[in-house]
C-alpha cells in the first residue's frame, strides 16, 4: 500500500495570475513501513508541494495519488470521495513553519488536538503530551505555556511534539531540523531514527543538511525545479557529477576523507558512514 | 569605537523569570560577531533588544552613539536592521517589491533610487523574477532570501541575521555568507545569530549564552575549539576538531596530521 505518486503535476495560482509550476510528470513509490527517506533539493523545486501532496493537504491538477489505497485526484476531491480523516492520521505531517501548526492557548492543547480529533480520549491524550514533549527535548512545564511565547526552536519541538501524539503510520517532517541547536538536532534525528527503527516505520525528512542525509538515509530523493531528478541511495548521491547544479554540497565527512586523502595521502580501509566508523579507521591508520 | 554597548541589562517577559541576565556586551565598528546558544537561551530576545523592538527591564543599551528610548528608536533604526528568524514576522507588503519598498519609504529614499535598489538587491539575493508575488505564497527559502533583500536595501551600519540562512540549500546559503563577507569588509557591522559552527568561522568574536548569560566571549579561533563551553550550550565542534580531540584522546601524536585538522577547521 504505502503512497504511490502517479505522472502527478501541480501548479500554484500566483496573486500576480502567473502560474508557478510546482511539480512535473512526478511517479513514485513509498511503501508503508521500513523506509527512513530524505527528500532534499533547492529552495523552490517543490519538496514542500510533495510532501503537502502525501497527506492530501494538495491534490494533483492532473494526475494521482494513492494514500493507502484512497486515490487522490481532482475528480474524487471535487466529487467530495474522499475521507480525509483517517488519512489525517495514517500519515502525520510536521509544518515547516511551526506557527502554522500552531494554534491553540497551551501547549497541551496543542498537542491533544490531533489525538482527541483522531478519537483518543482525553486522558490518554495528556498523558502522550506528557511524554512526547520530553521526547522532543523540553520539559513539562511548557506544556501551560502559550504556543505563541515561545523561542523558534520550541516552537519546532512543540510542532513535532503534535505530530509524534498522532501515533501516525508515516511520519513526514518539513525541515524539522532548521532552527534547532545541534544536540537538539542530533537528539530529534536519533528520536526519529528509533521510532523507524523499533516500529519499522516509514520515516521522511526534508532537510538541507547533507551530513543528515549521508548519516540516516537509506534512500534520498532529490527535487530539482519540479522535477525529481534522483531516487536512490546516498552514497551513489555524493559521487553523481550533478550536485553542484542540484545546489547541493559534500557531507562533512565525505569531505574530510577526500582531504586527508588528497592533501596527506591517507587512505582508509573502507567508506566511514559516521563519525565513529571515522574515529576507528584512522586510529588504525595513524597508529 | 564601540557602536554597540549593552550595559548590564536584563530582560524579563514575565514579572521574575528574566530571560537575559546582566548582559554587558561592546561591538567595535566593522565587527562581525556570531551569536551562539542552545533554544531558548535568549539570542532572539538579545537581537530585538538592540533594535528597541523590545525595551530592557533594567540596563542601557547605545547604538551608534544613540541611548535607546522611545523617543530616539526610530533614530536609531536608521542605523541597524534586523533580518527575522521567521521572515513571515517582516512581511507587511501585498508583493515582493512593496516589501521591500516599505523599509526604504521609511528611510525617504527617492523614489528613483528605491527603484535601483529593488532591482538590485532582488537581483544579488535571486529573487528578481519573484517581484510581482505576495510573499506569504513564497516556499520557505524564498522567503528568506526576500527578507534579507529587504534589509540589505536598507544599507544601514548594522544589520543583524537571526538565523537567516536556516532554510536555503547549501548552494544559497554559501552565497548570502559571501555576501556578508564582502559588506563586512565594506564595513557594516554584523551580527549573526546561528546554529552552524562553519558560518561561526567566518566572524572575528563569538559570544555564548546559556540561560539567558553570557558564558563566554572571545576570538572565534579561541571559541572553536573550546569542547566544554560549546558543548554546555547544546552545540558542537566542528568535524575536523572532533577528530583532534579524538586523536589526543588516543594518545595519536601526529603534528603533521594535527596542524592539518586545525587549519582545515579555520576554512570553509
Ligand atoms: N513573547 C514571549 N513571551 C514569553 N516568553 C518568551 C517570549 N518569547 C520568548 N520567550 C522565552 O524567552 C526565552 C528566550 O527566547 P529567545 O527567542 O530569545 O530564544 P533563542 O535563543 O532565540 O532561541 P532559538 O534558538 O530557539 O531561536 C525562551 O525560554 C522563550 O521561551
Ligand atoms: N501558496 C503558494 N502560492 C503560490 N506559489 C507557491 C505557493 N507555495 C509555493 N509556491 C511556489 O511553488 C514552488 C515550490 O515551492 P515549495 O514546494 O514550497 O518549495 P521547497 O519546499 O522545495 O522550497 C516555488 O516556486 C514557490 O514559490
Ligand atoms: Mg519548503
Ligand atoms: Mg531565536
Amino acid at each position: 500500500m504505502g503512497i504511490k505518486f502517479n505522472k502527478v503535476d501541480f501548479k500554484y495560482q500566483g496573486n500576480d495570475n502567473k502560474a508557478y509550476l510546482a511539480l512535473s510528470n512526478i511517479t513514485l513509490n513509498i511503501k508503508d513501513t521500513g523506509e527512513f527517506i530524505t527528500l532534499i533539493g533547492e529552495t523552490g523545486s517543490g519538496k514542500t508541494t510533495l510532501v503537502q501532496h502525501m497527506n492530501a493537504l494538495l491534490t494533483p491538477l492532473s494526475g494521482s495519488v494513492d494514500i493507502f489505497g484512497v486515490k487522490i485526484n481532482r475528480e474524487n476531491v471535487k466529487k467530495k470521495k474522499v475521507k480525509l480523516n483517517p488519512i489525517r492520521q495514517q500519515v502525520g505531517l510536521v509544518f515547516q513553519f511551526p506557527e502554522y501548526q500552531l494554534f491553540e492557548e497551551t501547549v497541551q492543547k496543542d498537542i491533544i488536538f490531533g489525538p482527541k480529533n483522531f478519537g483518543v480520549d482525553e486522558a490518554t491524550a495528556i498523558e502522550r503530551a506528557k511524554e512526547v514533549i520530553k521526547v522532543v527535548g523540553l520539559d513539562e512545564s511548557y506544556l501551560q505555556r502559550s504556543p505563541f511565547n515561545l523561542s523558534g526552536g520550541e516552537k519546532k519541538r512543540v510542532s513535532i511534539a503534535g505530530i509524534l501524539a498522532m501515533e501516525p503510520d508515516i511520519l513526514i517532517l518539513d525541515e524539522p531540523t532548521s532552527g534547532l541547536d545541534p544536540l537538539g538536532r542530533n537528539a530529534l534525528l536519533d528520536v526519529f531514527y528509533d521510532i523507524h527503527k523499533k516500529l519499522n516505520k516509514t520515516i521522511i525528512i526534508i532537510t538541507h543538511d547533507m551530513n543528515t542525509v549521508y548519516e540516516y538515509a537509506k534512500r534520498v530523493l532529490v527535487m530539482r525545479d519540479s522535477y525529481l531528478v534522483y531516487d536512490g541511495d546516498p552514497i551513489h548521491l555524493f559521487t553523481n557529477k550533478n550536485i553542484d547544479n542540484w545546489n547541493l554540497d559534500v557531507p562533512d565527512l565525505l569531505n574530510l576523507i577526500h582531504k586527508l586523502e588528497e592533501d596527506l595521502g591517507i587512505q582508509l580501509p573502507t567508506q566511514p558512514r559516521n563519525e565513529q566508523e571515522l574515529f576507528e579507521q584512522l586510529k588504525v591508520v595513524l597508529s | 569605537m564601540d557602536i554597540i554597548q549593552m550595559k548590564n541589562v536584563s530582560f524579563s517577559y514575565q514579572q521574575d523569570q528574566p530571560v537575559l541576565d546582566g548582559i554587558n556586551l561592546n561591538i567595535k565598528k566593522g565587527e562581525w560577531v556570531t551569536i551562539l546558544g542552545h533554544n531558548g537561551s535568549g539570542k532572539s530576545t538579545l537581537s530585538k533588544l538592540l533594535i528597541g523592538l523590545l525595551k530592557p527591564s533594567q540596563g542601557e543599551i547605545i547604538i551608534d552613539n544613540i541611548t535607546l528610548s522611545r523617543e530616539t528608536v526610530h533614530e536609531a533604526r536608521k542605523h541597524i536592521g534586523i533580518v527575522f528568524q521567521n521572515p513571515d514576522n517582516q512581511f507587511v507588503g501585498v508583493t515582493v517589491r512593496d516589501d521591500i519598498a516599505f523599509g526604504l519609504e521609511n528611510l525617504q529614499v527617492p523614489r528613483n533610487e528605491m527603484v535601483e535598489r529593488i532591482d538590485k538587491y532582488a537581483h544579488k539575493v535571486h529573487m528578481a523574477e519573484y517581484l510581482n508575488k505576495e510573499p506569504h505564497n513564497l516556499s520557505g527559502g524564498q522567503k528568506q532570501r526576500v527578507a534579507i533583500a529587504g534589509i540589505l536595501a536598507m544599507q544601514t551600519d548594522i544589520i543583524i541575521f537571526d538565523e537567516a540562512t536556516s532554510m536555503l540549500d547549501p548552494k544559497g546559503r554559501r552565497m548570502i555568507l559571501d555576501y556578508m563577507s564582502q559588506l563586512n569588509k565594506e564595513g557594516v557591522t554584523i551580527i549573526t545569530i546561528t546554529h552552524d559552527m562553519k558560518e561561526a568561522v567566518l566572524s572575528d568574536r563569538i559570544v555564548v549564552l546559556k540561560k539567558g548569560k553570557i558564558i563566554k566571549v572571545d576570538k572565534a579561533k579561541s571559541v572553536l575549539k573550546d569542547q566544554e563551553t560549546l558543548e554546555k550550550s547544546n552545540l558542537e565542534l566542528l568535524l575536523p576538531l572532533k577528530v583532534l580531540n579524538y586523536l589526543e584522546k588516543e594518545n595519536i601524536d601526529n603534528e603533521k596530521v594535527r596542524s592539518y585538522l586545525w587549519e582545515l577547521s579555520l576554512t570553509r
